[in-house]
């Protein structure tokens, strides 16, 4: 199991007011949702979690290793990472050239090339467009690619920044599905996201960021089960909450429909 | 048929310049002026195309193959696109692109139409003001487009569509770069809109749902289904790949329906909906 583990961690930029400073972060869950409203430090911590950017102070561990010694092409192999807007990643001239372009970064063998291409364009649900330019692309299918781009490289960790925007509903299912998958497969799947729904239907460990620091490490469950600290880092509940709290006055947790009829149902 | 209190598509098919698939096939709706109107569906299904029809970008700006009619009301965007782009506000789907980007402060780019259309100077100080007041961007007037966050581009480019007060306002997924609260608080904020109407493209089931008047299903270029948000996510196929509200997903499993196999889809309808259970 891969662990990431952030000691004194500590990012000012020399522009701004504004500092992320983690003493303490241990992340061991296979799926694990990085949440905060804008300017809590979210986007600086991914880049932080990414190696592209390095802590002023402290270190990033993985599996015991620093973060900041590993050579290019090991980070390729160790960390993927799928930003919220996928053009920025894209640049082929057809949508299989770029998968492979992305796999050549560490695998040389042509023929295991192909394969792999094959292999997640089929997984992602791009095959019949493969030789399509990647800018005539809809939005979600943009992201569906940029995402196969990393899956072709197989990294330990997957970093996601907001990958539920832009997407349509088949495509969060497959995306969610896709996720959930990596992670049974003892991959690490981080995720940086706004929306609450989709958080509490498909994480079990969040961590919650407010002014530059981790306010809360646990279960969606426990988070919401503290109103005042949700309002206080100026999160929502999930929506279920506030249908069942406005129309039937119950205010306990529950973090989907399902979860609501799974308690009610017994009669 | 021609109606001055309705928006009329009538048998409205496209197919793009140098593409050899028609985008939207034969589609036909209607609803009445002044409403909100959700358009859904998934992506392919033609909900821009409609939107740049709406608007007149089709044709007088992109050419194709275009066939039918229609009609917001009194204006038509292919027989006088002048007079009806004046009396629209457009927020396409990358709000950065649509900024005149000669504006040095978000004050300037909202004020950038309203000098265009010689309105007075204290008009137009008067109307930045309030546009940005409604859309909480009070705080960046005065400082540069380019400094904004995705979201708040996006409520500038709602703000420089609404400045000059059209009448009828096509959005095409506005809300993608928001977080929640911004979203609901746009929302909300659709609502209060008078006497303007709205036609909003948006994969937010659960927001439209509470907001919208009728909803406008597209799939693969059809305009499959269309009705109030209770008819159409009533009457959803599974093979249309649309999500439903959570309050439908709800009702639906604890069986909460309104009679006759409807269960609702927004809150007011689920209060109203367990209220009349328990009266009787």
């Amino acid at each position: 199991m891969t662990a990431i583990q952030l000691n004194d961690v500590s990012y000012h930029y020399p522009t701004s007011d504004f500092k992320l400073t983690i003493d303490q972060l241990t992340m061991t869950a296979n799926l694990v949702a990085i949440v905060g409203q804008n300017g809590a430090g979210k986007s600086t911590l991914f880049k932080l979690l990414t190696g592209l950017m390095q802590p002023q102070t402290g270190n990033i561990l993985i599996n015991h290793h620093d973060l900041a010694d590993l050579s290019p092409a090991d980070r390729l192999k160790t960390i993927g990472i799928v930003f919220q807007d996928p053009s920025s990643q894209l640049f082929n001239a057809t949508v299989e050239k770029e998968v492979a372009w992305s796999l050549s970064q560490t695998e040389s063998d042509a023929a295991v090339i192909a394969e792999k291409v094959a292999q997640v364009l089929a997984t992602v649900g791009l095959t019949d467009i493969k030789d399509k330019n990647p800018f005539d692309l809809s939005m979600p299918e943009k992201k569906l690619l940029s995402i196969a781009t990393v899956l072709a490289v197989d990294p330990q960790i997957y970093l996601f920044d907001e990958p539920m925007i832009s997407l349509d509903w088949p495509s969060q299912q497959l995306v969610t599905r896709l996720m959930q998958q990596l992670a049974r497969e003892k991959h690490q799947v981080i995720a940086i996201t706004h929306d609450m729904d989709w958080l509490a239907a498909t994480f079990s460990k969040i961590a919650v960021l407010s002014d530059g620091e981790i306010k809360f490490e646990g279960a969606p469950a426990a988070l919401f089960g503290q109103p005042e600290l949700v309002h206080a880092v100026g999160l929502l509940p999930p929506r279920i909450m506030s249908i069942v709290s406005d129309v039937l006055g119950d205010s306990r947790v529950y973090l989907t429909p399902a979860d609501y009829v799974a308690k009610h149902q017994t009669h | 048929m021609a109606n001055n209190q309705q928006i009329s598509i009538n048998d409205l098919s496209f197919t793009y310049r140098h593409d050899s698939n028609a985008v939207l096939h034969h589609i036909s709706a209607t609803a009445p002026l002044n409403s909100i109107i959700g358009i859904i569906g998934n992506h392919h299904a033609g909900k821009t195309t409609l939107c740049r029809i709406l608007a007149g970008i089709i044709p007088n700006m992109m050419a194709g193959d275009l066939s039918g009619d229609v009609q917001l009301g009194p204006l038509s965007p292919t027989q006088n696109w002048p007079a009806l782009n004046q009396q629209t506000g457009f927020v396409l789907q990358d709000p950065a692109s649509q900024l005149s980007g000669l504006a040095d402060t978000v004050a300037d780019e909202i004020a950038f139409d309203l000098l265009n259309h010689g309105v007075a100077n204290t008009e137009i100080q008067h109307r930045v003001t309030e546009v940005a007041r409604q859309l909480q961007l009070t705080g960046q007037l005065q400082r540069s487009p380019n400094s904004l966050s995705g979201g708040q581009l996006q409520r500038l480019a709602i703000a420089t569509a609404i400045v000059t007060k059209p009448a009828i306002l096509i959005l095409d997924d506005p809300t993608s770069e928001m977080d929640p609260q911004g979203r609901t608080e746009f929302f909300n904020w659709l609502t209060i809109i008078e006497k303007t109407t709205i036609l909003i493209v948006s994969n937010e089931i659960d927001d439209l749902c509470e907001i919208a008047d009728r909803l406008w299903l597209l799939v693969d270029g059809e305009l499959v289904n269309q009705g109030t948000p209770l008819e159409v996510i009533n009457q959803l196929k599974p093979d249309w790949q649309i999500g439903t509200p959570q309050v439908y997903q709800l009702a639906r499993s604890m069986n909460w329906s309104l009679g006759t196999d409807l269960f609702p889809v927004n809150v007011n309808q689920l209060r109203g909906c367990l209220h009349d259970r328990h009266s009787t």
